[in-house]
């Protein structure tokens, strides 16, 4: 038994380690996530008036700050007693907010995240073994993914164009988004009661101009063919069986195409999705494209046991159909990607948010109770140096997130878990697809693709939300005063980019915050043994995972251990969100609140 | 091109204008041999890098290209991450970022280090609520910050631990610290413990502005700040470059809501379209050229899309600055945390129009100051009170 620890993981948000068991094999067998950094962060809302909490809350994170601000705002509506008031205009421009931010956030993770793992050398080892073909591969891998700071056999290759590109529509985005919210990160558009700024007939245009260049990109760049080909075939295809048939018979074209002379081009119609859709899996690069390599992320990142994951989504981007106010509780009908559960079976049931607790058995924090629910939450942090240590075991404490369970049961988030739970026909098609085929429908290969599909699903909504939906100069906040805040409580049920995110919040006769909390997405994903003992859903990916590239194709390699590195950053892991605390001292178990 | 007039020069234009207007030297900037820059990540939320990544003109690759620095180490833009195999590190620096760290920490010296977040020294002085790499951040940033040539602190975090060091009742056992102040105490920041004499530059904001943060780092490396020489005239008594911060001048000043204040007309809800000081306000208190700079493309800023300025430049952010939503004559903060600056901030306000805003705070002889405050003040704002 061999052990692999990466710490810290870099191109993440924040601080993570992970550390595994790895047979002689090079198959991974056990893993602890460590959450590596405590912050402390909503505890210094307490007391404080609550209405800053949709400005303090979203600095957890930079790289997703809106969707902290709209949940905030959510949970302040409910607080305010104003949900069932909030002007539709004002819910449209959450909805494009949110928008701008899920593609930005999902770009940022695709190409400069995760996407410089492609141009690990361990790719270049195995494609320099097939030839022109590799070569071909490997020079488009590297030409594409490579990040700023590398150093390749002694030197440092150019940043790669895709890369660029996307760091150029990042900016574009954020830029979109700073013309209604005033500046990027940290926008400040959203306020409980609504939205404090009105776009014009003139920020209209221009959001609608913003899109269309980002539109632009993901044709030249991503996806090689016209955005709105893809979204009619796939988004809008008529069956899922229809969905998977087109991007199969469009990979086959391009193929047929590129198998004759090797040239696997942006310009000859090679889209980053494209290019990973075919080489990244085996089922569907070398089974049914007939590819002689792939880099087999489709056997990787699996859940060996569906009894012990579910997948869960909140709901996110309101449905304007519906008019002014909406329903805090996040009813299944309520948003346009809808909430609800999945199993592990990948069987549909409603959500119901009093599922949600969080344990703290494995983590560095003290409590008698060892689950408790979100808006009851206890946070001791360990004070004692000696005991903050990660290399002690699964048996033992050893990370700064806490368990979350819907039921009891860890759950993944994310956009993989949003479109199975909407029925995306592509997504849904994919995984169906996998099953049938002998394979785990969830895993690294499907969990990206995902990503990459959501941009194409917001695409068009986002576009309708500025031309037809939003009114300029319309109403776009009531009157709140203070006083309504009064012994009083909220939740604000949102997505992340990277999956489900909830606020809660109480306050007492004084209006002031008693209790704020946040359950984030990544604190699912990335969490620790939960009090049952059942490993969070990373650390049940990775084991079974190979440690090395493309299933240890070259051999076991411990040292380049990209079965790790696939399998952790396909979850878009978010540590600044992952870590929090609200109640050191435990004064306050009365302040349970019910919520409705 | 003379010091002076290139640091005008760098406050006055954007950033692009600035690269195009100077192209002569910065063409000698080629010449000049490369710059290292070592950019490490502490307490954040990494908005700082994202917000450099959101600048345009120049974007991050073209200025690391024109100015010749090399990034030796960024985590969130680089290929490496820490590898061990049985508690060893694995592989090598072309891979390994623990391997890399370690190699740049022993044998690199004179490089620039960007600071983004803060360093946590608890609990109980260990340093544990950081450790990366089976090392605690506070130690790798002691060697670090020892043999930089300069440490340019980028967003709250890092100049003065902004939201990580926000009055909680955890706040003591955190123990979160900038790196030359924590909140306004210089004897509170991790320089000051570790007792590191490296000279810090401030650039302050939640997030840091990117031009804020390019041209300075320009102005360094062609030589047009000497550090330390040419600091003490040119930081305010926070480290911030006056030139982006200026004593002397608000962000109320040039706020494009101001006919507002100035006729009275002020916003009681969000959403509308006129001044925010009933709304809370703190962009007479607040000194960023926000208002005349904009964010992201220099497209809009704070106030001009609706909110209260949160003062997120301000060394007590966001502590000096809360409630963001109740105005600061009736939050009891003017006085306490926002002394040093609001002499200056209501002297200016008194100078264009506002007496009636500011009659309850305690001033600092504003009659001391020449003006036409008394003629000015707007009947609308008296008869609003």
């Amino acid at each position: 038994m061999v052990q692999v620890t990466i710490d810290p993981l870099s191109r993440i948000e924040g601080h993570y380690r992970v550390n595994t068991e790895v047979s002689g094999e090079g198959v991974i067998t056990d893993a602890q996530s460590n959450a590596l950094v405590f912050r402390g962060f909503e505890r210094f809302l307490q007391k404080q008036d609550p209405r800053d909490a949709a400005l303090l809350t979203q600095r957890i994170c930079g790289v997703c700050p809106v969707c902290h601000s709209i949940s905030a705002a959510n949970a302040l509506d409910e607080l305010f007693g104003v949900a069932g008031e909030i002007p539709k205009d004002a819910l449209v421009v959450r909805n494009i907010h949110q928008g701008l931010n899920y593609i930005a956030s999902h770009a940022a993770h695709i190409y400069v995240l995760w996407g410089p793992d492609l141009a690990n050398p361990a790719y270049h080892d195995i494609l320099m073994q097939q030839g022109d073909l590799g070569n071909a591969v490997w020079g488009e891998l590297s030409g594409r993914f490579m990040p700023v700071v590398n150093q390749f056999d002694g030197i440092r290759l150019p940043p790669g164009s895709s890369y660029l590109g996307a760091v150029m529509e990042l900016r574009r985005l954020h830029d979109a988004i700073s013309l209604i919210g005033g500046k990027m990160p940290h926008a400040v558009l959203q306020h409980v009661g609504g939205v404090v700024y009105s776009p014009t007939v003139a920020d209209i245009q221009q959001l609608a101009s913003y899109v269309s260049k980002t539109v632009n990109f993901v044709e030249a760049f991503t996806l090689g063919v016209s955005p709105d080909t893809w979204i009619e075939n796939t988004y809008r295809a008529s069956s899922p069986q229809k969905a998977v048939d087109f991007v199969i018979g469009h990979l086959q074209d391009l193929l047929d195409k590129s198998l004759t002379n090797n040239d696997f081009s942006h310009s000859s119609g090679w889209g980053d999705v494209s290019l990973f859709a075919a080489f990244g899996s085996e089922l569907i690069g070398e089974k049914l494209l007939g590819l002689p390599v792939s880099m087999k992320m489709d056997r990787a990142g699996v859940y060996p046991d569906p009894a012990k994951i579910g997948f869960l989504s909140y709901g996110v981007f309101f449905k304007p159909e519906k008019g002014d106010g909406y329903d805090p509780a996040s009813p299944a009908d309520g948003r346009v990607i809808p909430s609800g559960y999945m199993n592990g079976s990948l069987k549909l049931e409603k959500f119901d948010h009093q599922k949600i607790s969080e344990s703290i058995n494995h983590s560095f924090y003290i409590d008698e109770k060892k689950d408790r629910p979100p808006w009851n939450g206890v946070t001791v942090p360990e004070e004692n140096p000696e005991e903050i240590d990660y290399t002690r075991g699964s048996e033992s404490r050893y990370s700064w997130a806490k368990a979350p369970n819907y039921n009891g049961i860890p759950c993944e988030v994310g956009p993989l878990a949003r479109l199975m739970i909407m029925g995306e026909p592509l997504t849904t098609g994919l995984v169906k697809a996998f099953q049938d085929n002998g394979y785990s429908p969830v895993n690294n290969y499907t969990r990206m693709i995902a990503r990459m599909q959501e941009v194409l699903v917001v695409i068009p909504e986002l576009r309708k939300w500025i031309l037809q939906d939003l009114e300029a100069g319309a109403k776009v906040a009531v009157h709140t005063d203070l006083s309504m805040a009064k012994d009083s409580e909220g939740m604000g049920l949102w997505e992340a980019p990277r999956g489900a995110l909830g606020h809660w919040v109480a306050t007492g006769s004084d209006s002031m915050v008693t209790l704020y909390q946040a359950v984030v997405p990544s604190t699912w994903n990335l969490a620790p043994r939960n009090s049952k003992g059942i490993a969070g859903p990373v650390e049940q990916a990775l084991i079974g995972t190979k440690i090395s590239a493309a299933e240890n194709a070259l051999g076991v390699d411990y040292s380049n251990p990209l079965g790790i590195l696939h399998t952790v950053r396909s979850y878009d892991p978010c540590l600044a969100c992952a870590v929090h605390t609200l109640d050191r001292t435990g004064k306050h178990p009365a302040y349970a609140i019910k919520v409705v | 091109m003379d010091r002076r007039t290139f640091i005008k020069a760098v406050g006055v234009l954007g950033a692009s204008l600035f690269l195009q207007a100077y192209k002569s030297d910065l063409v000698k900037a080629l010449e000049l041999s490369e710059t290292k820059v070592l950019w490490l990540h502490g307490v954040e939320c990494t908005g700082c890098t994202v917000s450099m990544l959101d600048g345009g003109s120049p974007d991050i690759v073209e200025l690391l290209r024109v100015l010749n620095l090399k990034l030796l180490f960024q985590d969130v833009l680089m290929m490496q991450q820490g590898i061990f195999v049985d508690g060893k590190p694995a592989n090598t620096s072309e891979l390994n970022s623990d391997i890399l760290l370690e190699e740049i920490l022993d044998n690199e010296k004179g490089y620039v280090l960007i600071s983004e977040g803060g360093v946590p020294n608890g609990p109980a002085g260990s340093g544990r609520y950081m450790v990366i790499g089976g090392k605690t951040y506070k130690e790798t940033y002691e060697k670090a910050a020892k043999n930089a040539s300069v440490i340019i602190a980028i967003g709250q975090c890092a100049t003065h631990s902004g939201v990580n060091a926000a009055e909680s009742e955890i706040k003591e056992l955190l123990d979160h610290r900038g790196i030359a102040f924590t909140m306004e105490d210089s004897s509170k920041g991790i320089v000051n413990l570790l007792g590191i004499n490296t000279p810090v530059i401030n650039i302050n904001g939640c997030p840091a502005h990117p031009d804020w943060v390019f041209l300075t780092i320009s102005a360094v490396v062609l030589g047009k700040i000497k550090v330390p020489d040419d600091l003490p005239y040119l930081l305010d008594e926070w480290k911030r470059p006056k030139i982006f911060f200026p004593p002397d001048h608000v962000i109320h000043d040039n706020c494009p809501r101001r006919g507002y204040y100035d006729h009275g007309e002020l916003d009681l809800t969000v959403g509308g379209g006129k001044c925010l000081w009933k709304l809370g306000c703190k962009g007479p208190y607040s000194h960023a050229d926000c208002a005349t700079r904009h964010w992201n493309a220099h497209l809009s800023f704070c106030p001009q899309a609706g909110s209260p300025c949160i003062g997120c430049v301000e060394p007590g952010f966001p502590d000096s600055t809360r409630p963001f939503f109740v105005e600061i004559e009736d939050s009891g903060l003017v006085g306490t945390h926002l002394h040093t600056v609001a002499g200056v901030a209501i002297g200016g306000a008194l100078l264009a129009a506002g007496a009636h805003a500011v009659r309850r705070t305690v001033l600092k002889k504003p009659e001391e100051k020449e003006g036409y405050a008394e003629e000015s003040v707007s009947e609308k704002a008296e008869g609003e009170k």
